[in-house]
């Protein structure tokens, strides 16, 4: 509408209107002469940014830009979340097209799927994805992908399984980054979902349920932290003693630590018991006591 | 004139007369604290248990006050929860004449709602919950028994419960009757389907999801599963190959156990004993609905003989063990190791466990590196080609002997390592003592004091 007006003006302009209108401020801001000089700019690297809504580039879309032009305008707000997000900060940026495709039509609904994440997320078997794939959550969603509407938006438990969509881009979320945690031994960061994803769950889930599921998937993760931590506090007193060469074993076990706490994190934020526990908690368990083992070992032969 | 009976005959009966009824007390004791199973006079639960285990520990919440009908229910969640009420409009409970409301399982009051157990389900669908309970007479492994296990199991007492809730997420399935039929669809043609239980039958223990997949049988479902039709009851002619329901659970019954010869793998089992040659008719006559006898009972036997083969292995490792054992010479000892919350009688009852009998389950954590390796060739190894050659998977049959057999290597070598050391240690008269490595370390004196 605002938009519409301005035109509205600009042409009257055109068309001999007085000075004093060319003077006033329009309510975007804009005098109507820097308008002018606006849209002349913007008109000369784009012919879509006259566009109607309704009016959709047909054509296969190659580049970002072309989409940000246009939905930037519609949806600040989505694209400064995406800005934000790890997808847009990495290289190769994982940008509109590498989601949505190069096709308008179909763009939103084909990226709701989860096989759009799967491929850059380590593919089927990555840890990632099979936390989630051998979850309730998964195995309902895998058999009964075909029955769900796709075209609805991630809200109000619109699927009756929640895939990755619903989760991290819940509510079109498109910064992906504030759903999960990065640093895992961070224990001052104590949660292990964070603040934007524990309203996601209540749209199946009582909120008590919820963050008791919570403050347990902390513990959880805490304690796969103390054992990282005892093993880590071991090794580095032997490296003291014994020099940083004859711990290589010892350090290899303790990189195999870092996945298997990985593995907590996912098995807690995916509920996927298998990933909690046998690829989690009794992975750690042996990683520590065959560390101990170790130094153990180097203690006995060094006497 | 009666003869006095000689003493061996009233010694041992005296003795039994007061120890069995003791012991009876004493286990009741022990389960009548404010916890749950064995240690329930130890061990309190979780808030979160409350869900997993609804019957024992859960509570209502008291945020709502007053009684509330059916639709009432409805009402309120369909903005509150959504996902409930969209399930509960697709399940069958809301399309009968006479529909199955919210307060019919959780009841009317809001301030002492319960989370409905087996029993709830069970005062509709008697039958199958009938079966479900009867599975307990075949023992564990069982679904009815997952429960108990967990609860009466040492380590998992001794662990501290964030880290343990893992276990009651599968080990629930004897508590809730939603572990297969999800809340609030309650669908039988989802259970049915086999990835209804594969959240449970996956990881390195019972990798059913892989084998079953890995086998023709599964190849076909993978490949056609999709336009099969899942509200057929499980039996002849209705599928065109089988399911992990379609064997386990044909006709519907809820024993799943009743036909398990081998007891998923944990021990050496005579698969030939009267009652194991009944379970195998049972095999042969399912397997009949499109297989020869001959040929099913051949298969049964290959089974067998990966069994047994399985098994000498295990032996191998497992006398090696026991032979640094009653050398001393495995490190640290047990009484090395780091007491647990609930070690009472630890003074009276230590030593190494090894093989299943002696409670190796429990061997996972808190042990010597060459007992975990053992742990993990019987558990882990062993198991997968128990399940490759239980659910006609060749290439995991392949892996969990090659793995076996690499283990086996290992545990031999640092048998000879550990030999050594304890031999040269007992020549000088001095041992390296493993307290200071053992007994300290954030989780250890964490797990010392919190279970």
């Amino acid at each position: 509408m605002l938009a519409c007006f301005c035109h509205f003006l600009f042409l009257m302009q055109r068309c001999g209107a007085t000075e004093n209108i060319a003077n006033a401020n329009c309510r975007c801001g804009f005098t109507y002469v820097r308008q002018i000089f606006y849209i002349f700019i913007v008109s000369m690297f784009s012919s879509q940014v006259f566009a109607d809504k309704n009016i959709v580039p047909t054509s296969i879309i190659s580049e970002n830009k072309v989409c940000i032009q246009c939905h930037e305008n519609e949806n600040k707000q989505l694209i400064n979340d995406w800005r934000n997000s790890a997808h847009a900060k990495i290289i190769p940026v994982v940008d509109c097209i590498s989601c949505h495709g190069g096709i308008h039509e179909d763009a939103v609904v084909k990226s709701r799927h989860d096989q759009t994440c799967i491929p850059c997320h380590g593919g089927k078997e990555a840890s990632v994805v099979h936390s989630y794939s051998s979850s309730k959550h998964g195995t309902l969603m895998k058999l009964e992908k075909n029955s769900y509407d796709w075209n609805l938006p991630f809200v109000l438990a619109n699927y009756r399984a929640p895939g990755c969509g619903y989760c991290h881009m819940h509510k079109s979320n498109h910064n992906v980054s504030t759903t999960v945690r990065h640093d895992l031994m961070n224990d001052l960061e104590t949660k292990y979902v964070t603040d934007s994803m524990s309203t996601v769950c209540q749209d199946c889930h009582s909120p008590r349920y919820i963050s008791r599921l919570f403050s347990n998937g902390e513990g959880m993760l805490e304690i796969a932290r103390k054992k990282y931590r005892e093993a880590n506090n071991l090794i580095e007193q032997a490296t003291t003693e014994f020099g940083a060469e004859k711990l290589a074993t010892a350090n290899r076990q303790l990189m195999k630590m870092q996945q298997h706490l990985r593995n907590v994190y996912l098995g807690a934020g995916h509920q996927s018991p298998d990933y909690q526990w046998w690829h989690g908690q009794p992975a750690l368990d042996g990683d520590l006591l065959r560390i101990k083992d170790n130094l153990g070992e180097l203690r006995r032969l060094g006497k | 004139m009666s003869k006095k009976p000689p003493r061996y005959i009233w010694v041992p009966l005296i003795i039994a007369l007061i120890s069995v009824p003791a012991g009876f007390i004493y286990v009741n004791w022990n389960k009548g604290g404010e916890g749950a199973g064995l240690y329930s006079r130890q061990w309190l639960p979780e808030a979160i248990f409350a869900y997993w285990n609804p019957k024992e520990f859960y509570q209502s919440v008291d945020t709502v006050v007053g009684e509330f009908s059916g639709e009432q229910c409805i009402e309120c969640h369909s903005a509150l929860t959504p996902g409930i009420v969209n399930d509960w409009k697709k399940s069958l409970h809301s399309q009968l004449s006479e529909k199955v409301f919210c307060n019919d399982c959780h009841g009317s009051n809001h301030e002492q709602l319960h989370m409905p157990t087996p029993d709830v389900c069970g005062s509709c669908h008697t039958t199958q919950h009938e079966q479900f309970q009867d599975e307990k007479r075949f023992g564990f492994p069982s679904h009815a028994l997952a429960m108990e296990r967990a609860l009466d199991a040492k380590h998992f007492v001794d662990k501290p419960k964030a880290e343990v809730t893992a276990c009651l997420q599968c080990h629930s399935v004897a508590t809730k009757c939603d572990s297969c039929h999800t809340r609030h669809k309650f669908s039988a043609a989802e259970a049915r389907r086999p990835e209804a239980c594969l959240t449970c039958h996956s990881g390195p223990p019972h990798p059913d999801d892989e084998t079953y997949f890995h086998s023709k049988h599964g190849q076909l479902y993978l490949a056609e599963g999709e336009t099969w039709d899942w509200s057929k009851p499980l039996r002849k002619g209705n599928y065109p190959a089988p399911t992990c329901a379609y064997c386990h659970m044909d006709e519907g019954k809820h024993q799943v156990a009743n036909k398990s010869i081998w007891k998923f793998g944990i021990k050496q089992i005579n698969p030939l004993t009267s009652g194991n040659e009944i379970k195998r008719k049972q095999w042969i006559n399912l397997c009949s609905d499109c297989h020869e006898a001959d040929w099913s009972e051949d298969r049964l036997k290959e089974m067998d003989k990966e069994r047994k083969r399985a098994w000498n292995k295990l032996y191998l490792a497992e006398k090696i063990l026991k032979e640094l054992r009653a050398d001393n010479y495995l490190y640290p000892l047990a009484k090395e190791r780091p007491p647990y919350p609930t070690d009472s009688a630890k003074d009276l009852m230590q030593y190494e466990r090894i093989g299943f009998f002696e409670g190796q389950a429990s061997a996972f954590y808190n042990t010597s590196a060459i007992e975990r390796d053992y742990f993990e060739m019987w558990y882990f190894e062993n198991l997968a080609a128990y399940k490759g050659s239980a659910h006609g998977d060749p290439s995991f049959i392949i892996k969990g002997h090659d793995a076996m057999d690499k283990s086996l290597e290992k545990i031999k070598r640092k048998a000879e390592k550990l030999h050594t050391l304890g031999e040269d240690e007992k020549d000088k008269g001095r041992r390296e003592n493993p307290e200071k490595l053992w007994f300290n370390g954030e989780y250890t004196e964490y797990n010392r004091e919190h279970n």
